[in-house]
């Protein structure tokens, strides 16, 4: 499952970052995702993750270490950095700026630069991917939690990452939401997306990882294959979750 | 609040819909200019007539709906009549009961409210047939060759209010709905309750708000963006060249 033939797309080298009042969020993270990977970092609460996945796309600035894509620490050019490494937040109400649906989609190669016709091009083009067309000129505050996610994958994928980071994207979704989001998960990873999915709720996506990585106390305890680690993953506060006699296979919530 | 729609945007296929949202702004303030300097009642009849049949024909606005939203203003107007009736030196009111109130001041106090309600109208045809995007896309380009004024940020702000009310209204129905399920209602303390609200409210806004500048930077926001593009037509000449002329015609004839 794990693809040591692809070349290294993002890296950190001894991530460490300090809050000022002290607090040790994340240490000496070294960490290599390879290209096309699918990567589930999963730890308890306040155990670093969400720092983690800051540092990858820029938003917070390390009190140590490095974050390099594709060999060039982003620190060198952020905005170029944020355009190949999409984020997708936990909360989908504070990430809404358009006051309609195809806005939204419309903000991030809008902020790219990007002519007008490409722009248009691009809202529909992923608009259509995500399954939201028919909604392009809804306010985005009618739409359902499931959709709101997607539409916030939408208004990523129209940057054209290479990278996607998704923060928790199953929090507070219903049955048929979390199926719509994770669809979208698979179908982007096969599609060649690099992804890394930020979450403690191993059952309903590990079955889809080629990776496991458990930080615990801002640490990296566990990273490999998840069928080795799953059995381990109580002891860092993560639910080793239901049907593990079944095997990882079964830890999906698509049947 | 939310079911005022006298300054709603109505999407219909109508002549003003089409128009450049430009020119549109344009004819609004001419119409505003005029409305404010005409005198003479027939002036102010010619001038309601003209908006009347703008509003029904030209932008094909729901008129009935938007008259029983004035009722929001009856007490603005009420005030504007009262205050000109005593203020405004002048002949008394024969046989009327109430000292101080003048016919000038009466006169005066009617024009003042017509204008009012004029002028509410017209701006009622601006934003019915006008989105909110492409307001926000005029007032960014108004702004343009302004020296030191952040054009592209003042839109991102005005758009930003409008994305975020509704999110408001939202958190407040919520935040007041949980409050009632714990029995708030028992609290006799008006302003114990506002603050109840008003705290909270305060916490979780600024909260969306640094998690929404999170976002916009994870997708590269910055000030220089793709600029919308406007184009005018013929027909958006006419329509100025016309309103140019009716408007002149009102102010200058001696009526």
């Amino acid at each position: 499952m794990s693809k040591p033939n692809m070349p290294i797309i993002l890296e950190t080298q001894n991530l460490t970052h300090v809050f000022p009042d002290g607090t040790v969020a994340i240490k000496d993270i070294n960490l290599q995702i390879r290209t096309g990977e699918f990567v589930i970092v999963a730890g308890a609460n306040g155990s670093g993750k969400t720092v983690l996945l800051r540092h990858l796309n820029g938003l917070i600035r390390p009190t140590k270490g490095k974050v390099l894509l594709e060999g060039e620490p982003i620190s060198k050019n952020i905005t170029a950095a944020r355009k190949q490494i999409g984020l997708i937040f936990q909360d989908s109400d504070s990430q809404i700026v358009g006051q309609t649906v195809a806005e939204d989609v419309a903000f991030g190669p809008e902020n790219l630069r990007l002519p007008p016709e490409e722009v248009d091009r691009r809202v529909k083009t992923y608009l259509e991917v995500v399954g939201l067309s028919k909604l392009a000129q809804q306010s985005p505050h009618v739409l359902s939690g499931g959709e709101k996610r997607k539409l916030a994958v939408a208004g990523v994928l129209a940057m054209q990452p290479k990278i996607i980071m998704f923060d928790e994207p199953f929090t507070g979704l219903d049955y048929p939401g979390v199926v719509q989001v994770l669809r979208q998960l698979v179908s982007l990873h096969q599609s060649g997306h690099t992804i890394i999915l930020v979450t403690h709720e191993l059952e309903k996506v590990l079955a889809h990882a080629d990776r496991l990585i458990i930080i615990y106390q801002g640490k990296i305890v566990e990273d490999g294959n998840p069928q080795e680690i799953i059995g381990r993953s109580e002891q860092y506060g993560v639910r080793m979750p239901l049907g593990k006699d079944e095997g990882v296979d079964a830890m999906t919530w698509l049947k | 609040m939310a079911q005022i729609v006298l300054f709603h945007y109505f999407p219909r296929n109508s002549i003003l819909h089409d128009m450049d949202g430009r020119v549109k702004l344009i004819c609004m303030i001419l119409f505003s200019v005029v409305i404010s300097l005409v005198q003479s009642i027939p002036s102010f009849i010619i001038l309601t007539a003209g908006l009347i049949l703008i509003t029904l024909l030209a932008a094909r606005l729901p008129f009935i709906t938007l008259l029983k939203d004035m009722k929001y203003f009856s007490i603005l107007i009420l005030i504007i009549l009262l205050v000109n009736s005593f203020v405004i030196p002048g002949r008394p009111i024969p046989g009327f009961p109430l000292p101080g109130v003048t016919i000038e001041g009466v006169m005066t106090g009617l024009m003042a409210s017509w204008r009012l309600v004029l002028i509410i109208m017209v701006c009622a045809i601006m934003t019915g047939t006008t989105s909110l995007i492409t307001l926000k896309n005029v007032v960014e380009w108004y702004l343009r060759p302004i020296p030191l004024v952040p054009e592209t940020r003042i839109a991102t702000m005005i758009n930003l209010t409008f994305v975020f009310i509704p999110v408001i209204f939202d958190t407040v129905s919520e935040m007041l709905s949980a409050q009632k399920a714990r029995c708030v209602e028992g609290r006799r303390n008006p302003l114990k309750r506002i603050m109840f609200i008003a705290f909270p409210l305060l916490v979780q806004t600024f909260r969306r708000t640094e998690e929404l500048i999170l976002a916009m930077e994870a997708r590269c926001y910055s000030d220089d963006r793709t600029r919308a593009v406007f184009a005018t037509t013929a027909k958006d000449w006419l329509i100025l060249a016309f309103s140019v002329l009716f408007l002149a015609v009102i102010l200058f004839y001696p009526f």
